[in-house]
């Protein structure tokens, strides 16, 4: 079957809703012209079908959840920075309180390495020097992980929206 | 995100207006004389009305959205149908399980209505050819047919070159020609 040049003629009669009649020769006649207006004519049928078959919502709800939507990116947009420079002082809390316990155990007292001292020259006083380093260094975990759980509570706390 | 942080962000209709390309008014006249249009198309596209319903508030969202939307009617109304059209592709692209077919209801026309069951077969027919169409010959046909749009304004919609419109439809009409010849068999 080939082309006829005749087509957009007969495509636009049915889009129209023209009575093909003026055309009924040249559909006799033509193979392809006659393909295409019976197609057309199927798909018009159809698309009346598809139309009276939409249930669509109202332009004033469409509208109204559109607005919502994009007042919500909108939000979302605003809020992005806030949130990125909340967990970066977040982390940065969290790295100096890291940091400050280390030098805090780093800065113990002598006390320490004498007990070190005392645990290599009396080990028959290693229970007493192991309650020294506990007593020494207990507040000091206890701290770290105060600082582990609390952060992350913190951050949280700071981030949420209610 | 909470409603607290939208309604914080949302204080006045004015400020929705300049979240999108055109006011209210306009919109909703937009709206009504393309919405049944669109959603017939995206019906007959996908297949599922269901779907459509979905992909209808998306395309008019996006339109909305849009920040360099034609201004006059015939090419915004390409416009809709270009957004819509990719939409259809993109779902395409997600494996959907739970689509319904668009003929199903067809199915149970009533056979003491010749007429009315004559044309529900054609109609079944057609969307089971349609359904074994690809997508894009299913866009030209129904644009072309349904639609009755230009060479032109198909190559709008779909992104086509208009020249090579012509031929490809011939070749869309050739394969559904085919698919509900092998239907009637």
């Amino acid at each position: 079957m080939t082309e006829c040049t005749r087509e957009p003629e007969v495509i636009e009669a049915i889009a129209q809703g023209r009575h093909l009649d003026e055309l009924r020769d040249h559909l006799a006649r033509c193979a392809a012209c006659a393909e295409i207006a019976a197609m057309a004519a199927m798909f018009r049928d159809e698309r009346r079908a598809a139309v009276g078959d939409a249930h669509i919502p109202a332009a004033g709800t469409v509208w109204w959840r559109s607005t919502i939507r994009a007042r919500a990116e909108a939000a979302r947009t605003v809020s992005q920075p806030i949130t990125l420079a909340q967990g970066i002082a977040g982390a940065c809390a969290i790295g100096l309180a890291s940091g400050l316990a280390a030098l805090a155990w780093r800065l113990l007292p002598a006390s320490f390495s004498d007990l070190i001292l005392s645990i290599d020259a009396r080990r028959e006083e290693f229970a007493t020097a192991s309650a020294l380093v506990l007593q020494h260094a207990l507040p000091l975990a206890l701290g770290l992980a105060a600082c582990l759980v609390i952060a992350p509570l913190a951050l949280y706390l700071a981030l949420a929206d209610d | 995100m909470t409603l607290s942080t939208v309604e914080r962000f949302g204080a006045g209709t004015a400020e929705a207006d300049e979240l999108f390309q055109m006011d209210e008014d306009a919109f909703r006249l937009f709206y009504e004389r393309t919405a049944r249009s669109v959603w017939a198309y995206l019906s007959r596209m996908t297949g599922d009305p269901r779907l459509a319903d979905d992909l209808l508030q998306e395309t008019y969202y996006r339109f909305l959205r849009a920040t360099h939307a034609p201004t006059d009617e015939a090419h915004r109304k390409n416009y809709l149908f270009r957004i819509a059209t990719n939409l259809v592709y993109d779902t395409r692209r997600r494996p959907r399980v739970d689509a319904v077919p668009m003929h199903d209801h067809l199915e149970h026309a009533d056979p003491r209505q010749p007429d009315h069951a004559a044309g529900a077969a054609r109609r079944v027919d057609l969307s089971r050819a349609m359904a074994r169409l690809k997508p894009r010959e299913r866009a030209l046909l129904w644009l072309a047919y349904a639609q009755g749009s230009s060479h032109k304004e198909i190559a709008d919609t779909l992104g086509l070159k208009a020249a090579s419109i012509k031929l490809l439809l011939f070749r869309a009409r050739r394969r559904l020609a085919a698919l509900l010849g092998e239907g009637a068999r």
